[in-house]
């Protein structure tokens, strides 16, 4: 009775796994096969004619004239630019508030910081937008990158941690002359790589599949990212086109499903954490 | 330890680049927005008159064109929150539960395969699902059509672009409440079943009188989450149904775009993004006062 159970629950679980992983593996498949094949409505999981045209064409850029490798390269640089940016400025910002009780305003700005966790992005979509362009950074690397240094949420979780660090360790430091610099780069700092692993996997896969404000803050081709770019297409006039749009959205998604699977655990540790408050 | 000005100064240089980055990309563009929502703004001429409140007052004042593409944008995001916010709590916690059911070898494993579409971008997830739905060569009406059932306009008539709408929201993002919920089931303590398995409990008295009880901080937390993320809805209906058929899953958040990017009037478009975040922004403090109350009776 007991062993039937597990054995339904098993089948249950593996009929619920098709429901999730059916699509990528039918994008993976059509991704092979041509545009004739694609649009034939045939559920043939192995192409008939597997066909590895749309992956050359999209490294040659002749894929629907689009520069596919351009838009991965940004898509790349700014996650990992604006990555690194974060990991910096949210840990100093994270040490001052937790362990320099001399800063002045700590206790406003750390007030003010977390309810900014709560604004709703629509409220500054257009006004960020407008600020770009009159700057004259609409189309820009800086405008890929800036706005998604202002969140708090890793400045939020990385002073829970450095504020549970114990004291001792710091005041030993201290007496052996170290400021606060070193104390920030030599002690907190390497006590806290699993959290800004954390950090840097949320901060990436955020930045990196963003593609609303890419869409509206870029206007060449050739400064998409590969998220905005894929949109562009998927409003276009290109949706018939299958074998080269699932060959495109493949290329796109295996960085950030990559990233995801390596890093599953400290992610899901991180989601896990925001719930706990 | 006595604090003088320079070390207070060297504090606060460790804040001042996110401090930076918080005023100009934060701060600035809440201010600007309520500046730009006072003027007539167009995007393209350099002239803005102000104008006041006259931006709020009619989207406020019924039969005029901004009110009507306010609330009618409005019901539709409000229709999307009611029909996926239920399922997004109660198949997440079913999801949960399967896999915390499982031999403990297989969980990993199938925890991945559900939280895997999780990683993905809304445009990519989009035009898989393009794919899937597409009404004459889609993966699921052929699928139907083997079964001998006619094709299914998925993204161009009602209800099939609601229903759409909501298996990709369910499949792109279920895993991310099904985590929280593994998480929190896993905190249950394990004799609080054991002793009421001794008193004689069966399953689904467990379920009401110890596993829900126990979950609910974690219940209304994936509330207020899923409650706010399913207001800020754009991605589904932009990309897959593009508002329609006609304009019936033209949500709030399109509308708002529509008015900035087609229009080109940044002002009232602006005025429309303030009064939808004010009104997420209450939601979400309702609700949160609501939860943190009913913590202190349980």
């Amino acid at each position: 009775m007991a062993k039937q159970k597990k054995l339904l629950l098993v089948l249950l679980a593996i009929a619920v796994a098709i429901f999730f992983v059916l699509p990528l593996v039918w994008m993976l498949s059509t991704a092979f096969k041509n545009d004739f094949e694609a649009l034939s409505g045939k559920m043939n999981f192995f192409p008939l004619k597997p066909t590895l045209d749309n992956f050359v064409q999209g490294i040659n850029g002749d894929l629907m004239n689009v520069p596919i490798v351009r838009w991965i390269a940004n898509s790349l640089s700014v996650g990992v630019i604006g990555t690194a940016v974060v990991l910096i400025i949210d840990s100093m910002a994270a040490y001052a508030l937790a362990r320099l009780h001399d800063l002045p305003l700590r206790r406003t700005m750390l007030s003010v910081f977390i309810a900014s966790l709560m604004i709703p992005g629509v409220l500054t979509f257009l006004p960020m937008y407008m600020e770009f362009n009159a700057l004259g950074l609409i189309n820009t690397y800086a405008a890929l990158i800036l706005p998604a240094t202002a969140g708090a949420f890793g400045v939020f979780l990385l002073y829970q941690f450095f504020a549970s660090f114990p004291k001792e360790i710091e005041e030993a430091a201290r007496i052996d002359g170290a400021n606060k610099w070193q104390i920030y780069a030599r002690i907190l700092l390497p006590s806290a790589v699993s959290i800004m692993v954390t950090l840097a996997i949320f901060t990436f896969m955020g930045i990196y599949n963003d593609f609303v404000w890419p869409l509206y803050a870029t206007t060449s081709p050739e400064m998409r990212t590969i998220t905005a770019g894929i949109a562009m297409m998927a409003t276009g006039s290109y949706t018939q086109s299958y074998g080269k749009l699932m060959a495109m959205t493949t290329i796109a998604a295996l960085p950030v499903v990559l990233v995801f699977i390596i890093g599953q655990r400290s992610f899901v540790k991180a989601i896990t954490q925001s719930a706990v408050k | 330890m006595k604090s003088t000005a320079v070390s207070r100064f060297t504090s606060f240089l460790f804040i001042l680049p996110y401090l930076a980055a918080f005023c100009v990309f934060l701060l600035f563009p809440i201010l600007y927005g309520v500046f730009i929502s006072l003027h007539n703004f167009e995007l393209l001429s350099t002239e803005h008159e102000f104008v006041g409140l006259a931006n709020y007052i009619e989207i406020f004042t019924p039969g005029t064109y901004l009110s009507d593409i306010f609330f009618r944008g409005l019901w539709v995001t409000v229709q999307f929150v009611l029909y996926s916010v239920p399922l997004l709590i109660v198949v997440g916690l079913a999801l949960a539960m399967l896999v915390n059911a499982l031999p403990g070898k297989l969980r990993g494993l199938f925890r991945t395969f559900y939280f895997l579409p999780y990683a993905l971008s809304a445009s990519v997830m989009s035009v898989i699902w393009l794919m899937m739905f597409d009404t004459n060569a889609g993966f699921l009406n052929s699928l139907l059509m083997k079964l001998g059932i006619a094709n299914v306009p998925w993204l161009t008539d009602t209800p099939w672009a609601w229903i759409s709408l909501i298996i990709t929201t369910l499949w792109w993002t279920i895993g991310f409440n099904m985590i929280i919920f593994i998480n929190a089931l896993n905190e249950v303590p394990e004799d609080y079943y054991e002793a009421a398995s001794i008193d004689g409990a069966n399953a689904w008295h467990k379920f009401t009188n110890i596993t829900l009880p126990s979950i609910r901080p974690v219940m209304l937390f994936i509330m207020i989450t899923s409650t706010i993320a399913s207001f800020n809805i754009f991605a589904q209906p932009f990309l897959l149904t593009r508002g329609g058929p006609g304009d019936a899953t033209k949500v709030l958040l399109i509308n708002v775009l529509d008015q900035a990017f087609i229009r080109k009037e940044i002002g009232s478009a602006s005025a429309m993004a303030i009064v939808m975040a004010l009104l997420i922004i209450v939601i979400s403090i309702v609700q949160f006062k609501l939860t943190s109350g009913r913590k202190g009776n349980a």
